[in-house]
């Protein structure tokens, strides 16, 4: 509230989610935190505007889905009546249409979820943005603090209800998951007046996409956690205790050469690289 | 002197009363349109004020006599003053009917007067106190200057010179009974109820409630729908101008005797709502102004006077206070208690949805779970957010008929969302046991079958019931039956009384109606009961919502079970707090309602509690230290049922699984 925070824009990046009982679409969890996430910096930073994105086709279905997130603008004067979408056809690769769009009319503060509900859902889409714009990127955000002179201060949620502070130079993007405020009440009114504003893209399909072979997901079997604990008091202790990283290696002062080669040697003792 | 001066007077506070009802009418005009017949209302007016008001009035059978005399003698009175001393048909035969009538009223007004004398508290107080002293103004004055007209008093008693001061008092004295009479009554005093409430009953919005020549009205309880087609349609009741005008009219016709107020069971429980205190913030609002002037109950725990409104302002306020507050309008169940009670025939629990859908469509504002619900079903179709595929997992082992295989059966089962409850599973179980053992021919939707809306609509999101119900319209479409029983009463309602407006007609009956009428055929035959004494929890949506409240009784005195009866049963049956989506919206107050029902239980000395409600099973299965044991009729019904071992014959098993393809029953089931 202090005087020398300014009003900013803010874009959320919006999907079309999936039930995960029904398959339904419906606004995506994570999205619906990141657009609740900017809805309350109206609070903090008085005239700030949010705008939504969506790269996607356009149907029945999804279109009601994306509408769910407008009806979260009820009583919120921010510019949310209208969402812009992107239209591109199915399996078209929604990065280089959102990177130009974002670029012509640069945001801010981009806010996505860390992960779609349905499509890949491979969580990558934040980090292949931010490379393509070349905007720092946070992930798991908890909160934005305050925004003073183009550099924001941000809350970051890290496992176990850890937080740390950071503070990114804006333009950035940042993502959000479970640790981001719960998304509000999505209102019938607002939802079914506002308006999606088509932009065709040229659609490039994803030719990776297009090579992989999709199947259903297995169950896979899962180690049982065994707390070997005589008491209650134990047991808690157990549930409550930090993980406790075991072969983890702080580096500093290394060189770019000493650190990649460390992590290149991690990856490989891991199995990711072989 | 008084012959000059008496129709003046009497023209005079005529013509205030017709600028004032004017100004009333304009007042009510502010409403949306809704279309009523307006002379047929009118014509059939006087027939629902005399019998079907006069029904509500007549259960204090003390006020309905103090209120013939009061207001017949005002009626006769006052249109034989208008003849006699308006125009001045000094006719000694008008004169004696004024005399008599002005008696009656002002007899009626000593009955008036002595229930002011220690008003309960739900009666509202302020200008109400005065009005018995104005009813004995009024008629004490009439009579009194009616006197000479028939002759009683020689002609020149009020000509001398003395007689002027008393002449002058006289006129001083009806002056002020005809201000509380006539211009009171469209200024805003409290005889405006009587030219409210009159109108009100002509122009009623469900002129269906009424008996008419042709016989008894109905109960009409089903909610209206909202237009959802129409975009410019507002969605629910922002401001008070957002009420049809017929909605305005009856809010007006409140006569505040807080009826309602005693029968309310969040009032009752200390939550923030008074009917009567609602219905009059209404009237604040479509007037404009503060409720600083309200003289009755506030709702618990609010105080009056910090609350103000206007026709075109919100009702509740996004932030700071408005007319009402959300939680007031939340802390309903819905139970219709207060419209059942109100003698005015004000549709509270229609206001109040009408308040609701506002929040929750355009707002998104359902309090505590109220989201979470509403999105559960929107995605699962059932408020719990279970898997819509396991809505039969309790009748793995029935082997339960499905519409989906059979097309069409006697008999359609409604399991309702209790399927998902474990406590009603064990109800719905009993239920198959008993059906079976009449050897009824029935089917389920199974997995087909969808929540039917109530909670939905009674949360006030109109499009997720009704999408809800149409979709469920859909798939009752494509099987045939001759009737739907659930063991639901919430469900009943919906599908039997709301559903028509979408196109969904249908019959539709409550386990317990359709019990009794097996064991009238001969179809269930029982065992003595062997219990304890036993009462009988009528649940709202059954009982005042559709009227039946003699089947349950019946099925109970047919198992051999005498019901002592609660002191409010019946009609007057309150709520277990479980109706409106109460319990998900859950507003605090000082008390519990459904433990104020079992102590109801306790004071009848009953060791069980029979119910027809899951939801009334769950608020009073909820209750901690209960004295009673809550079980449902169905339950009452099986555990009685004789020849058990040969009526679930595997016969009759052997009917249902030939009905449907073999190899199906796994998949569907699990």
């Amino acid at each position: 509230m202090r005087p020398e925070q300014q009003e900013i824009e803010v874009a959320v990046l919006v999907s079309v989610g999936r039930h995960p009982i029904t398959g339904r679409a419906r606004r995506a969890d994570q999205d619906a935190r990141g657009l609740e996430l900017a809805l309350g910096l109206e609070r903090q930073l008085p005239g700030s505007r949010v705008s939504l994105l969506h790269a996607g086709p356009r149907g029945e279905e999804s279109e009601a889905a994306l509408r769910g997130y407008l009806g979260m603008a009820a009583g919120a004067d921010m510019g949310l009546d209208t969402l812009t979408l992107l239209e591109q056809a199915e399996g078209s690769d929604a990065i280089p249409a959102l990177a130009e769009h974002l670029a012509a009319a640069p945001p801010q503060l981009v806010i996505t979820g860390a992960r779609a509900e349905r499509g890949e859902g491979s969580g990558l889409l934040p980090y292949a943005l931010a490379e393509r714009l070349g905007w720092p990127l946070v992930n798991g955000l908890a909160a934005v603090e305050t925004v003073e002179n183009g550099v924001a201060t941000l809350l970051q949620a890290l496992p176990r209800g850890q937080r740390r502070r950071l503070k990114v130079r804006l333009p950035a993007i940042v993502s959000v998951d479970g640790a981001a405020p719960v998304a509000r009440q999505s209102a019938f009114g607002p939802a079914r007046r506002a308006e999606l504003e088509v932009i065709p893209v040229a659609a490039q399909p994803d030719q990776e996409l297009a090579e992989w072979q999709l199947a259903p997901a297995r169950k896979r079997p899962k180690r049982l956690k065994i707390v070997k604990a005589a008491s209650a008091r134990d047991r808690f202790k157990a549930a409550a205790a930090k993980a406790e990283g075991s072969s983890g290696q702080v580096l500093e002062g290394v060189s770019a050469e000493q650190g990649a080669e460390a992590i290149f040697k991690l990856l490989k003792e891991e199995g990711v690289l072989r | 002197m008084l012959e000059t001066l008496l129709p003046i007077l009497i023209f005079s506070a005529l013509a205030l009363a017709v600028i004032g009802a004017i100004r009333r009418v304009r007042l009510w005009r502010q409403g949306r349109p809704s279309a009523v017949p307006l002379l047929k209302g009118l014509a059939a007016m006087p027939r629902r004020y005399l019998v079907d008001l006069h029904h509500v009035v007549g259960r204090d059978k003390v006020m309905s006599n103090t209120h013939v005399a009061t207001a017949g003698g005002f009626v006769a009175a006052a249109v034989l003053m208008i003849l006699v001393h308006g125009l001045g048909l000094a006719n000694p035969v008008l004169g004696g009917l004024l005399l008599l009538a002005s008696t009656a009223m002002f007899v009626g007004s000593l009955f008036v007067a002595r229930r002011r004398r220690n008003p309960p508290a739900r009666l509202s107080k302020g200008p109400w106190m005065r009005l018995p002293k104005s009813l004995m103004a009024f008629s004490l004055s009439v009579f009194l200057i009616t006197l000479p007209t028939v002759g009683v008093l020689p002609e020149g008693f009020l000509q001398g010179a003395g007689s002027w001061i008393l002449a002058l008092a006289l006129a001083a004295v009806l002056a002020w009974g005809l201000g509380e009479m006539f211009f009171g009554m469209t200024w805003g005093g409290p005889m405006k109820h009587a030219f409210a409430g009159a109108l009100h009953l002509a122009f009623h919005r469900r002129a269906e409630r009424f008996s008419t020549k042709g016989g008894e009205g109905n109960r009409s309880t089903g909610l209206k729908a909202l237009d959802l087609e129409n975009e410019a349609a507002p969605l629910g009741v922002e401001k008070p101008s957002d009420f049809t005008w017929n909605q305005l009219l009856g809010f007006d016709a409140c006569v505040q005797c807080g009826r309602c107020e005693a029968v309310c069971p969040a009032f009752a429980a200390g939550q923030p709502l008074n009917p009567k205190k609602l219905i009059q913030d209404m009237v604040v609002g479509l007037a404009g102004g503060s409720d600083a002037h309200y003289a009755g109950s506030p709702y618990p725990g609010k105080s009056v006077g910090e609350h103000r409104g206007d026709p075109h302002g919100p009702i509740v306020a996004r932030e700071g206070k408005a007319l009402v507050d959300a939680e007031t309008l939340w802390s309903c169940t819905t139970c219709r208690a207060c419209v059942e009670e109100c003698p005015m025939m004000i549709e509270h629990v229609d206001a109040i949805v009408d308040m609701r859908r506002h929040l929750t469509l355009e707002r998104g504002q359902t309090p505590n779970k109220g989201a979470e619900v509403l999105d559960n079903l929107i995605a699962t179709d059932n408020p719990g957010g279970f898997d819509p595929g396991s809505r039969l997992h309790w009748a793995a082992d029935l082997e339960l008929p499905l519409m989906a295989d059979v097309k069409q059966a006697e008999v359609l089962l409604w399991l309702g969302d209790g399927a998902f409850d474990m406590r009603n599973q064990r109800t719905l179980r009993a239920l198959v046991k008993v059906l079976r053992a009449a050897e009824v021919e029935f089917a389920v939707l199974g997995v087909e079958e969808r929540d039917s809306g109530d909670v939905a609509r009674r949360l006030g999101d109109e499009a997720t019931f009704q999408s809800l119900a149409k979709r469920n319209i859909a798939t009752l479409a494509q099987y045939r039956f001759q009737r739907i029983v659930t063991c639901d009463p919430h469900s009943f309602h919906v599908l039997g009384n709301e559903y028509g407006e979408l196109g969904g007609v249908y019959e539709v009956c409550h386990h317990s109606t359709y019990i009794a009428e097996l064991f009238e055929a001969g179809r269930l035959h029982f065992a003595p009961w062997k219990g304890g004494s036993v009462t009988y929890h009528d649940p709202c949506y059954l009982g005042r919502y559709n009227g039946e409240f003699d089947a349950p009784r019946n099925v109970l005195k047919a198992l051999g079970i005498e019901v002592k009866e609660m002191e409010r049963s019946g009609f007057r049956s309150r709520c277990c707090g479980g109706g409106g989506g109460a319990p998900i919206t859950d507003i605090p107050g000082e008390r519990r309602i459904p433990d104020m029902r079992m102590n109801d239980v306790k004071q009848t000395g009953a060791e069980l509690v029979a119910v027809g409600c899951p939801q009334c099973t769950a608020m009073l299965e909820g209750v901690v230290d209960a004295t009673a044991e809550v079980r449902d009729i169905a339950e009452l019904v099986a555990d009685a049922l004789v020849a058990n071992a040969q009526m679930q014959s595997p016969a009759a098993e052997a009917v249902d699984a030939t009905r449907r393809p073999a190899g199906k029953t796994a998949e569907e089931v699990i």
